[in-house]
C-alpha cells in the first residue's frame, strides 16, 4: 500500500497545487477589493496580500521541482508492463468459484427434491 | 524564443505526431511556468501602482479614472488568463506524469499484480478445502450406500466399472464382431447371464475371460 500511496503522492500534490492557483487568484482579488475600500483595513490587506505573495512562490517551487524530477526520470518510451496475465488468471479463478457455487446449488436442489414428502 | 524543427530520422519510419523530445517538452513546461508566474507578479504589482492617485494629472480626472479602470481590466484579465495558464500546465504535467514516471509505474503494476494473485490464490485454497469436505463426504455416502442391501437388489445397480464390462459383450456381440473371440463371446454372455459373480470379458482381445468359462 505504501508504494500505491507514493505512486499517487505526486499526482495528489499536483492537485494540491491546482487549489494552490486558485487560492493565490482568490488572494489577489481580496486584495484589490480590499483597496477598492473608502477606508481599507490594512491588516486584512497585509495578511492577503502575504497569503498571495506565498502561494505563488509555492506554486513555482513545487512546479519547478516536479519539473526537475520529471527531467531525472523520463525516457521518452512507452512503458510496455502490464497486469493483463495477473487479471486473466484471477478471472479464472474467480470462475472456478462461480461454477463450484453452481454445481453445488444444483446439487442441493437434487437433495431437496429428494427429501420432499 | 526556441522555434522547434521537425528532424526528419531515416533510420525509423515512424508517423510524424510530435517530434519534440523530451527535454524539449520539459524545458517547454519549465518556460511556461516562468512566463506565467512573471505575468501574475506583473500584472498584480502594476494594479496595486495604478490605485494610487495622483493630485496632478495630464488629462482630466474623469479621463484619468477612465483610463485606470481600463487598465485594471486589462491586468485582472491578464492575471486571470496566466492563472488559467498555469492550470493547463499542471494538468499537462500531470498527463506526464503518468505515462514516464515508469518508477511509479512500476510500483503500481507490482502492486495490482500482487493483489490479483492474492485473490486467486485464496480462491484456489478455498476450492480444495471445499473439495477435500466433498471428498470426504463422498467416501460416507459411498460406503453406506455400497454396504447397504440396495446396491444388491439389481445388476443395474452394480459399481460402473461392472456394469460398464458387463454391458459391453452384450452390445457388441449381434454385431458379429471380425474377432476370433466372437463365439466365445456369445457363449461368455450366456454363461455371465446364469451365473451370478460378475466376470470382466474384454473385447479387444485379451482373451482370459472366454478362456475361464471355455
Amino acid at each position: 500500500m505504501a508504494t500505491h500511496a507514493v505512486a499517487n503522492e505526486r499526482l495528489r500534490a499536483l492537485e494540491e497545487l491546482e487549489r494552490e492557483i486558485g487560492a493565490s487568484l482568490q488572494s489577489a482579488g481580496n486584495v484589490i477589493l480590499e483597496l477598492s475600500k473608502e477606508k481599507a483595513n490594512e491588516r486584512a490587506l497585509e495578511r492577503q496580500a502575504a497569503q498571495f505573495s506565498a502561494a505563488v512562490q509555492k506554486v513555482e517551487a513545487e512546479l519547478s521541482a516536479q519539473i526537475r524530477y520529471l527531467t531525472q526520470v523520463a525516457t521518452g518510451q512507452p512503458h510496455e508492463g502490464s497486469s493483463y496475465s495477473a487479471g486473466k488468471d484471477c478471472q479464472l479463478a474467480l470462475n472456478r468459484v462461480d461454477y463450484a457455487r453452481l454445481k453445488l446449488g444444483e446439487l442441493a436442489r437434487t437433495c431437496e427434491q429428494m427429501l420432499e414428502p | 524564443m526556441e522555434v522547434v524543427l521537425l528532424l526528419p530520422r531515416p533510420a525509423m519510419s515512424q508517423p510524424r505526431v510530435l517530434p519534440q523530445s523530451k527535454e524539449t517538452l520539459l524545458q517547454s513546461y519549465n518556460k511556461r511556468l516562468k512566463d506565467d508566474v512573471k505575468s501574475i507578479m506583473d500584472n498584480f504589482t502594476e494594479i496595486i501602482k495604478t490605485v494610487k492617485i495622483e493630485d496632478e494629472t495630464q488629462v482630466s480626472r474623469a479621463t484619468q479614472g477612465e483610463q485606470d479602470n481600463y487598465e485594471m481590466h486589462v491586468r485582472a484579465a491578464n492575471i486571470v488568463r496566466a492563472g488559467e495558464s498555469l492550470m493547463k500546465l499542471v494538468s499537462d504535467l500531470k498527463q506526464f506524469l503518468i505515462l514516464n514516471d515508469f518508477p511509479s509505474v512500476n510500483e503500481a503494476i507490482n502492486q495490482r499484480n500482487q493483489q490479483l494473485r492474492s485473490l486467486q490464490d485464496e480462491c484456489d485454497k478455498k476450492l480444495i478445502a471445499l473439495r477435500d469436505e466433498i471428498s470426504i463426504d463422498l467416501y460416507e455416502l459411498e460406503e453406506e450406500y455400497y454396504s447397504s442391501s440396495y446396491s444388491l437388489c439389481d445388476s443395474n445397480d452394480l459399481p460402473l466399472c461392472e456394469a460398464y464390462w458387463r454391458q459391453e459383450p452384450a452390445a457388441f456381440s449381434p454385431e458379429g464382431l471380425s474377432m476370433p473371440l466372437t463365439a466365445a463371446t456369445a457363449e461368455q454372455s450366456t454363461a455371465t447371464s446364469q451365473s451370478s459373480t460378475p466376470s470382466h470379458p474384454h473385447v479387444n482381445g485379451h482373451g482370459t475371460g472366454p478362456t475361464e468359462h471355455s
